[in-house]
């Protein structure tokens, strides 16, 4: 979370100097989709003149299917045929989605040098590579603490060198599948920026607020996505091509938090606001609240919601036939975008141990609501008509009124963490 | 069956689907135990090692050499279980290779189910000779899969056996199940068409990519077993619309025998089909 970075150093927890070790292992799993399991291990150094070392190791192995970003077929069933194979006996009504596997490494690094009593400095470098994705990345972020330590200024750059190399090489954009695809790899450039402001109001209440911006340049479009091509007279897909988005992105965010300690409890409440250049608007309300069970272990509640507004070139489908437009995506996470989240975590200590045990488990449900952009339907040949196609089309298939339901994900996380001074 | 089968159930109930898809692979499982030619311990491997010595039968095998015996008759000699040997007369890799007339001439010695002697369940072939059901063991297995889904959940289900399938009853809303048609030209991509079935089978014949050059010219793998050469003038594609799925794959693969001459003969059938020129 970046406002722990903005954390003034009087409401840190003071901690000794010497080892710290913490080793989590999530469970990510998607209805039907994806699956990932990532053990992950830091190890932090403190030491007593205030600076700290942090290194962190993490391994993803994802292994499922996830959306093409194609209609529901609408069509067929099955298929009859000569050549021995049924094709497909998806239903009618679902998404197209193709397997994937892949395993991430990722490791990183963190040290903070305290420059003074009031200014401390952190330098961060961070790679990760995956089969056909490479990151590598460092940055820089310096606090000051002022008014008596009332309030703490953060700020801090990134900058991010990614290169995307697909499998099977790299697909023109709105082109058909199988046009041929261009070997190599391509780069991907994320530049970040932050201010942030912690203010302790009171000996009970901590108020923050964090603004980043970064821009991206490079290749950002994904390269196993499609969009389908519908035929207007019957409204079903009959083709489809390559996704293709724009090659800069320009993302904006305002976070505000509040940390309130109660009698017993620690209240936590943030909301983000997040705004692209894409036409991506977002809003993030996220709630905790933290409860002590005696001395000895906690429950924390947690409770988001999540509501975007799409991408200015998200569409379901695109109409065959007249000219496509420069820009198409039908991915979901550019699209109308809602998530409800469920989760709590259960912290105890084993008796005896200096050790501290975390287990939490979330659960969320995403889909997509509301109607593209206007734009996407009139412009460029774009759109395929202007309200959900996957429902419609799911619709005619079903022969039932389409809720969108069947288009929602249910997405289940289980943490078990394990942290211990030495 | 060595090609992918699909059983769609219309039902919400997981235990449901699962019992059907057992049910259906137990049935499949079992025929072609029964009456795969690849096998040594079944009666089709002791009907052709028989040494010209007669062979009994049981009804379901009966069954079936009964249906291929009439089939060889109104076909007048082109659908012949007894052909199967003909392919070690050609090599269908989409390449050219001249064919051996010595080859053919020997693989047709071999060849003609009115030399063979069927009746009261027993069949006595010649030596040498051996029959082959694959042309309608697959069709059969389909209809008996659907059947015994029916039997085991009562729930509407379609059985698709490598693109010949049989649907039991529409799914519920009376919604009929929706079929594509291969587009023979590029399996796999989008269908030609889209067919709707409630009740009774679908089955596709055609010639699957398989063919030889000779001399340049095109010819599919679909033998006739009264010339031992391939069909010609054949539509790539041809499906029918039937009460069982035995029916509609024999009357898609008589269709193709005729050739040229394959539209009339499903015309005068009187049955539903969908050619691909």
């Amino acid at each position: 979370m970046l406002l722990a970075g903005t954390l003034p150093a009087a409401a840190q927890a003071p901690v000794a100097a010497g080892w710290q070790l913490e080793a989590t292992g999530l469970l990510y799993g998607e209805q039907a989709r994806a699956r990932v399991v990532e053990p992950m291990g830091r190890l932090t150094r403190l030491f007593a003149n205030g600076r700290a070392l942090s290194l962190g190791l993490a391994v993803d192995a994802i292994t499922g299917a996830s959306p093409t970003g194609a209609l529901p077929s609408g069509q067929v069933q099955t298929t009859t045929s000569a050549s021995g194979a049924t094709t497909t006996s998806s239903s009618a009504s679902l998404l197209p989605t193709h397997p994937f596997e892949d395993l991430r490494t990722a490791v990183d690094a963190s040290w903070v040098e305290p420059l003074g009593t009031l200014l401390s400095a952190t330098t961060s470098a961070h790679y990760s590579r995956e089969q056909d994705y490479a990151s590598l990345g460092g940055g820089l972020k310096s606090s000051i603490d002022l008014l008596g330590r009332r309030v703490t200024l953060t700020v801090g750059g990134g900058y991010n060198h990614d290169r995307v190399f697909p499998t099977g090489g790299t697909p023109v954009g709105l082109a058909p599948d199988s046009d041929p695809r261009v070997p190599g790899e391509n780069p991907k450039e994320v530049a970040t920026g932050l201010v942030g402001l912690a203010h302790v109001v009171n000996r009970r209440w901590l108020l923050g607020v964090t603004a980043s911006e970064s821009r991206e340049r490079g290749y950002l479009t994904d390269p196993y996505k499609v969009v389908s091509l519908v035929d207007p007279a019957t409204l079903l897909p009959d083709a489809q091509v390559t996704e293709k988005r724009p090659a800069t992105r320009r993302r904006d965010d305002v976070l505000g938090s509040s940390v309130y300690h109660l009698q017993h409890d620690i209240l936590y409440l943030n909301y983000r606001y997040y705004w692209d250049d894409w036409g991506v608007r977002s809003h993030t309300l996220d709630f905790k609240l933290r409860h002590d069970l005696g001395a000895a272990a906690w429950v924390q509640p947690h409770v988001r919601v999540y509501g975007q507004a799409p991408a200015w070139f998200f569409v379901y489908g695109l109409t065959h036939g007249p000219p496509l437009p420069a820009f198409a995506s039908a991915d979901e996470r550019l699209g109308p975008l809602r998530t409800t989240t469920f989760g709590g975590t259960y912290g105890f200590h084993v008796p005896g141990s200096r050790g501290e045990f975390t287990l939490r488990a979330e659960f969320m449900y995403q889909w997509l609501v509301g109607h593209p952009p206007e734009a996407a339907g009139t412009s460029g040949g774009g759109g395929g008509g202007d309200h959900d196609l996957r429902r419609a089309i799911a619709a005619e298939a079903e022969g039932t009124e389409g809720n969108g339901r069947q288009f929602g994900t249910s997405i289940g996380t289980l943490l078990i963490g394990y942290s211990v001074p030495f | 069956m060595a090609s992918p089968c699909d059983v769609l159930v219309d039902t919400d109930d997981e235990g449901v689907a699962r019992a059907a898809v057992e049910a259906a692979r137990d049935e499949a499982l079992r025929v072609e135990r029964k009456f795969s030619r690849y096998r040594d311990d079944n009666i089709v491997h002791a009907i052709n090692h028989a040494e010209g010595r007669p062979v009994a039968v049981d009804d379901e095998t009966a069954g079936l050499l009964d249906y291929a015996a009439t089939c060889h008759e109104i076909s007048d000699g082109r659908f012949d279980i007894t052909s199967g040997v003909l392919r070690r007369a050609w090599v269908f890799d989409g390449r050219e290779h001249p064919p051996d007339p010595r080859a053919i001439a020997a693989a047709l010695a071999l060849v003609g189910w009115s030399r063979a002697t069927w009746r009261e369940h027993t069949l006595t072939l010649p030596a040498g000779m051996e029959i082959d059901l694959g042309g309608i063991g697959k069709e059969y297995a389909v209809d008996r899969a659907a059947a015994r889904i029916a039997e085991v959940t009562g729930a509407a289900c379609l059985a698709n056996f490598g693109g010949d399938l049989r649907a039991r009853g529409p799914r519920r809303g009376g919604r009929p199940w929706f079929v594509g048609v291969e587009n023979p030209a590029a399996p796999g991509s989008v269908p030609l068409r889209r067919l709707e079935l409630a009740h009774g089978a679908l089955a596709t014949s055609g010639d699957a990519r398989r063919f030889v050059l000779v001399n340049g010219r095109r010819l599919g793998h679909i033998l006739d077993p009264r010339t031992g050469w391939p069909v010609e003038g054949a539509p790539r594609s041809v499906t029918v619309m039937a009460g069982s799925c035995i029916e509609a794959g024999t009357l898609a693969t008589l269709a193709i025998l005729r050739g040229a001459g394959a539209a009339r003969f499903l015309e005068e059938q009187g049955v539903q089909h969908w050619l691909i020129e």
